[in-house]
This record gives C-alpha cells, sequence and structure tokens, in this order.
C-alpha cells in the first residue's frame, strides 16, 4: 500500500502539522484583526456620542449655527474618567425636560447633518426613558430596537447602568445612559469593515495554501532526499534477497545515521557472501568427495554385471564396493560430526581430565600404526588437568597421532609432549616427516583441504579429520597451531585453557 | 585398439580396464600423473582416459605436457562439473570429457566415438566392399549375413579397416592391439589374420611380406 510508505506518512504527518499551525496563525490573525477592528469602531462611536454631546466651544465644534451651548454631560466610559463631582441634579435640565428634549432634538440634528452626505454615516437616536424616541438622526435605520438595561455590560457606581456595546446585524452601536433614564445610541453600518474582513480572511486562506503547497513540496522534496538511501539499501536488499550476493549499497556518504547502516549491512552481506560461498564450496567439495566411492561402485558393477561371471570375480566385486561404501561412510560420519560441531548441538562433556592419560591412550591406539611402518613415538606426560570433553580430545590427540604416523618417512619419529603454564595446557605433536610447503600452512585446517591432492596415498583419509581437530578445540575455547620446515617434519600444537572457562557454554 | 586409462583408485582403474579390455581393446593402467605420462609418451595410444585429480602430476598437468608430443585422444574424467572446470580441460586440450560418476556404458560410447573420430571417421559403419563393420555394435557383416569374430579378431579388423588404404606393420598392429600385460607371441597375430581371412575371404587382408598387412579402401 503506498500509503504504508514512510514517505506518504512522513509527507501526511507534515503537512497535518502545517495544516495545524497555518489554521492556528490564519485564525488568530482573523481573530485579531477583527478585535482591532471592533475596538476602532468603538472607540470611533464613543469618540462621536462624545463629541455630540459634550459641551464645548460652539465655534470649534460646530460651526457658526452652533449646536447648544450646553450639553448634557457624559458619562460613562469617558476617557478622563467619571466625574465624580458631577451629579444629576447639576445639570439645569433636569428640572426642565421639554428644555431637554428641545436641546437634544437639537444636537441629533446638528450631528444628523454633519454626517450628510457621507458614505457609511453615523447615526444617532436618543430615547426617553419610557423607550419611547426622542429624536433621531436622517440616515437611522428603521426600527432600531432600545437598548434593554439587561444588554448592559457594567453597572457603575451607583444604580445607573454603563455604556453599552452591541452588534446588531451589519451595525455597530454604542449606547450611552443619561442620569434620569434617557439614552443615547450613535450607530453605524459595519457592512465596509466586514467586507475588509472578508478580504482579510480570503487574503489568508489564500496566502496560507501558498505556504502549505509550498510546505508539502519542499517535505516532499526533503522526503524524498531522506528516503532516497533507504530505497537504495531496499534495492540492494532485494538483489541480494533474489540470489546475487555480490550486490552492496552505494554507500558515498558515510557519516549520516544511513550511511552508517549502509556501511553495517554491507559488511554484513560480505559475511553472509563469505559463509554461502564456503557453504557452497563445503557442499561442492564434499559431493566430490562421494563421486569417486560412487564412480568405483558404478563402474564395478556394471561391469560386473555386463556379462556372467565366476564366483571369484564376484566376490572382488563387492570387495570393491564394500570398500567404497566404507569410505563413503567414514565421509558421511565425518560430516555429520562437522555439521553437529557447527551446529553446536554436540554437547561437549565438561569435567575435569588429565590430558596426558588421554594422549596416552591415544598413542597405545595408533602404536600398531607405528610399530608396523617402524616408527618410534616418544612421550612425554606428565599430569595436566584440563576441562572439558575427554573423549573428543582423545579424538583430537588420534587425529593428529594418525596424520604424524601416516606423512612420517618410514622409520621417522613421533613425540607428544603434554605440559601446563600459566593456566593453559599444551600438548605437542610432531613428527619428522617431509614437512608442509609454507602456502599450505595457512589452508591445513580446511576443510577438505589436502596437501597433497594425491587420495592413493592417504587412503582412509577424508581430509576432515584437522577441520574437525580444529571444532573440537575451539569449542573448548582453545586453539590449534601448526609449524612447519619443509623436511624438518610438522608440529601440531594444541592449547587449552585450564581454567572453568574452558569450555563454551 | 589400444587404451591408457590413468586413475588413482585402485578398484575405479580395475573395474575400468576389466570393461575397456572386455569392449575389445587393449588396455593399460596408470595410478599416477608421472607414470600415466610416461606410458602415454612412450607408447602409441589410440585414445586416454585421464582423472584429474591424480597424485604427483595432475591430469591437468600430464595433458599439458603430453600436448607438446602427441595428439592421442584424450577423456577426461572429472569429479568437477563446475563448467570453468570442463571449459578448462577442453582448452588444455582434451577431447572429451565424463563427470564422475558414471556410466561404465557412456565411458564406452565415448571412447569409441573419440577413437573413430581421430582416424577421421564420422560414421561408426565402415563399408569396405561387401563387408560392413559397425564400430559402435562392433559387429561384422558380409552380404548381410553377421559374421562371428572374437574380441581379438574384431579388433584386428577394426585397427586395419579404420587404416585402410594404407601398410599397417606388425609393430603397429602390436602397439596397438596388446597391452603391457599380454604375452603374446608374435605368430598369435598371423593366427588372426589368418581366422579373418577364413571368415571374410582370402583376399581380403592382403599381406606386404616383411612389412604387415593392409585392406584395400576399394577392395
Amino acid at each position: 500500500m503506498i500509503f504504508n510508505s514512510i514517505r506518504w506518512r512522513l509527507q501526511a504527518w507534515h503537512s497535518l502539522i502545517l495544516v495545524a499551525v497555518l489554521i492556528g496563525f490564519g485564525v488568530t490573525a482573523y481573530r485579531v484583526a477583527r478585535g482591532n477592528q471592533l475596538r476602532r469602531i468603538d472607540q470611533e462611536l464613543q469618540q462621536r456620542l462624545m463629541t455630540a454631546f459634550r459641551p464645548g466651544p460652539p465655534a470649534e465644534r460646530h460651526g457658526p449655527k452652533g449646536p447648544p451651548t450646553q450639553g448634557p454631560p457624559l458619562e460613562g466610559p469617558h476617557p478622563e474618567g467619571p466625574h465624580p463631582e458631577r451629579r444629576p441634579n447639576d445639570f439645569g435640565h433636569e428640572h426642565d425636560p421639554s428644555a431637554w428634549r428641545q436641546h437634544m432634538q437639537e444636537v441629533i440634528a446638528h450631528a444628523g447633518a454633519l454626517e450628510a452626505g457621507q458614505t457609511n454615516a453615523f447615526y444617532y437616536i436618543v430615547w426617553q426613558r419610557d423607550g419611547t424616541l426622542l429624536a433621531s438622526s436622517p440616515g437611522t435605520p428603521r426600527d432600531v430596537p432600545m437598548p434593554a438595561e439587561t444588554e448592559t455590560v457594567e453597572r457603575e457606581a451607583g444604580d445607573r447602568p454603563g455604556p453599552i456595546t452591541r452588534t446588531r446585524g451589519e451595525f455597530r452601536e454604542f449606547c450611552l445612559c443619561f442620569p434620569f433614564g434617557d439614552r443615547a445610541l450613535v450607530g453605524r453600518s459595519m457592512a465596509p469593515d466586514l467586507a475588509a474582513m472578508h478580504r482579510l480572511a480570503l487574503w489568508l486562506f489564500t496566502a496560507g495554501a501558498a505556504v502549505l503547497t509550498l510546505g508539502m513540496a519542499g517535505g516532499w522534496w526533503v522526503a524524498t532526499r531522506a528516503i532516497r538511501p533507504i530505497e537504495d539499501i531496499s534495492a540492494t536488499a532485494v538483489k541480494i534477497a533474489g540470489g546475487d550476493l555480490s550486490q552492496r549499497i552505494n554507500a558515498s556518504d558515510t557519516e549520516s545515521e544511513l550511511g552508517r547502516l549502509a556501511g553495517v549491512l554491507n559488511s554484513t552481506f560480505a559475511r553472509l557472501e563469505a559463509a554461502f560461498a564456503n557453504q557452497v564450496r563445503f557442499t561442492a567439495d564434499a559431493s566430490h568427495e562421494l563421486r569417486t566411492p560412487v564412480s568405483v561402485i558404478l563402474s564395478q558393477t556394471q561391469t560386473a554385471l555386463s556379462r556372467e561371471r565366476g564366483a571369484a570375480e564376484y566376490r572382488e566385486t563387492l570387495e570393491a564396493c564394500q570398500r567404497a561404501a566404507q569410505r563413503m561412510r567414514k565421509l558421511i560420519e565425518s560430516l555429520l560430526e562437522l555439521a553437529r560441531l557447527d551446529a553446536g548441538q554436540e554437547l561437549m562433556k565438561r569435567e575435569p581430565f588429565d590430558l596426558s592419560r588421554v594422549a596416552r591412550e591415544s598413542v597405545e591406539l595408533v602404536r600398531p600404526l607405528a610399530t608396523e611402518r617402524g616408527m618410534q613415538i616418544h612421550c612425554e606426560l606428565p599430569p595436566v588437568d584440563c576441562i572439558g570433553d575427554a573423549e573428543r580430545m582423545g579424538q583430537v590427540v588420534t587425529n593428529l597421532l594418525s596424520n604424524a604416523i601416516h606423512f612420517n618417512r618410514e622409520k621417522g619419529e613421533v613425540s607428544v609432549v603434554a605440559r601446563a603454564e600459566n593456566g593453559t595446557a599444551f600438548l605437542t605433536v610432531a613428527d619428522s616427516g617431509v614437512g608442509i610447503p609454507p602456502e599450505d600452512l595457512r589452508h591445513i585446517f580446511e576443510r577438505f583441504y589436502r596437501v597433497d591432492k594425491s587420495r592413493s596415498r592417504i587412503q582412509g583419509k577424508t581430509g576432515l579429520g584437522l577441520a574437525i581437530c580444529k571444532a573440537i578445540v575451539e569449542a573448548h575455547s582453545g586453539s590449534i597451531e601448526v609449524t612447519s620446515q619443509p623436511g624438518g617434519g610438522s608440529k601440531f600444537e594444541v592449547r587449552l585453557p585450564v581454567g572453568e572457562d574452558g569450555l563454551k557454554r | 585398439m589400444r587404451v591408457l586409462i590413468v586413475e588413482d583408485e585402485p578398484d575405479l582403474l580395475g573395474s575400468l580396464l576389466q570393461a575397456v579390455r572386455e569392449d575389445g581393446y587393449a588396455a593399460d593402467g596408470a595410478t599416477d600423473g608421472e607414470e600415466g605420462l610416461y606410458k602415454a609418451e612412450s607408447y602409441e595410444y589410440d585414445a586416454i582416459l585421464l582423472d584429474i585429480m591424480l597424485p604427483g602430476l595432475d591430469g591437468w598437468e600430464v595433458l599439458q605436457r603430453l600436448r607438446k608430443t602427441k595428439k592421442t585422444p584424450v577423456l577426461m574424467l572429472t569429479a568437477r562439473d563446475a563448467v570453468k572446470d570442463r571449459v578448462k580441460g577442453l582448452d588444455t586440450g582434451a577431447d572429451d570429457y565424463v563427470v564422475k560418476p558414471f556410466d561404465v556404458e557412456e565411458v564406452l560410447a565415448r571412447l569409441r566415438a573419440l577413437i573413430r573420430r581421430s582416424a577421421s571417421e564420422a560414421q561408426p559403419r565402415l563399408e569396405i566392399a561387401d563387408v560392413v563393420i559397425d564400430t559402435a555394435a562392433r559387429t561384422v557383416s558380409q552380404r548381410g549375413e553377421l559374421l562371428t569374430l572374437t574380441a581379438r579378431e574384431y579388433a584386428l579388423l577394426e585397427f586395419l579397416a579404420l587404416h585402410r588404404g594404407k601398410l599397417v606393420t606388425r609393430t603397429m598392429l602390436y602397439e596397438h592391439l596388446f597391452d603391457e600385460n599380454d604375452n603374446t607371441l608374435s605368430n598369435l597375430l598371423d593366427v588372426h589374420v589368418s581366422n579373418l581371412r577364413k571368415k571374410l575371404g582370402h583376399d581380403f587382408i592382403t599381406t606386404r611380406r616383411g612389412h604387415g598387412y593392409s585392406i584395400e579402401s576399394a577392395a
């Protein structure tokens, strides 16, 4: 699924976050702008109302025609704050409502006249306490309801309600309560402001969409770049899974996290390839080793069966087949043993034993072979305590001894020496044979490696003996080494740790 | 026809020698590369069966050295059937190869084909006058009637037929028809020739006194 890909997920999260940020930003910007706009309108309204109803030099404020020389005092949210010294009864009109009304009508008429002809004009309305309309300027929308006292946001000291600010449809209105209950309202249409706000919203939306598009494109680019090495790795891994183990990830950038990952994977692939090649070679070698005995059986039987034979000839054929089968059995046993050692299935015993006793037993085992070839076996075997599998170590010693006898010259010598030194047990098997050429020394423990490609000279040898020795010794956390001088014989040295950690768990 | 088999596994060598001899060839064996090379260079073999994995000199080495002096057809016996091994064998100068484990029948058939090709005969059937020699079935018939020949008689006839029109000396016949284990007296060759003449007619084989025998190609 494409939406399960990391790139798509990255992109989705990236876009989601971007959208959230943009929406947050846009909404905040819009709200701030709208708030500012409203505050500005409110201030304007307030100012109008104050200007209209505040007493002041007529010449300055209302022109030569002149408004009433004494306007009502302004209450409510006055920039200079309320005037506590002024009391309702300070106003002269208190005693003459009709004069007050007269005055109000004049004020409204005057203020309305000032607004005449202007777009987005202000309108003024004054109500009496009982709700009857006292005066309204021209251009006042119809049916403006008198603000109820319940709309009052705050109450000032005393019982008088504070100023009221309200939005009614597209109109914004500001209303003041006069001391004796009359109310003056100034309002204007917010239509142009709302249109401006719409434009702002549209602009914010467009800009947001543009930023989102850019951000997504950038995010895609970044995600693609970040993912490219992963895709390289994946493509290479697919090829390797397909069987081409020689593939490697092209890791030019070795410092980044992915570069390091590629490096680690490459070395893993290399080890895998090596192990695989080893396996292939081992299988090829094993089948190759089996080919010869199978050839013997096939050719012997086919030849024997091609015509009638005497009993003696059949017997010879059967004997040859038996030899071939024995050889195969030996090979198969060795292969199985190696496989078990490889898999670690072979549970090594873990008990104390005397390496020298084991070596002596092995020497007795091979002595007839040595005597047959006129060889001397020299032993120097003081007690050496070890921990591990005595039977398997015996196998190692027997193998080394049989090699020493096999590759020795006639009437040669074999020496077996055991000693302990610094917590390590040493066992040395040396012969006086022809030695091993230096170029073969490092391959000698490899499976099926033979110094002499001959088979007849090493009849009964599978080519796995030393590989098995090495596997056993290494399972004991030990090591096996060989030194050899051409013509001067070879010396195999087994080292085993004596301590408790002597056997791999 | 005389064949050399170089194989270090004694049981395999033994059965191959037996099979090849029972197929009517003279056969010598060698168990290592040096002996094999020595014999291959010293005698006139019609074909050599050569194992690759040999003690001493390996098969490649034997082949390489042999090719400096002789063109004897070589059939490689290889335990490795990797393509590069086969290519290496053929490039070194082997004429064919058989992968172990093989069927004896196949080895014998390839041997026959090698010998036939080296005598420039593409056909397994040789027709000389009214005599037909089928080298694949190893049968001889005259005027459509199958003749009964001993292995030696057949080998002698086949050798003469493959060299028809040429003089075949007694030495050549000894070289190619008898292996080193045969203690054949020289007159035994004459016995075989005379037996063949009885079966095929006196004039089929011409005696060149003092030199040897021949079969005329248009006889």
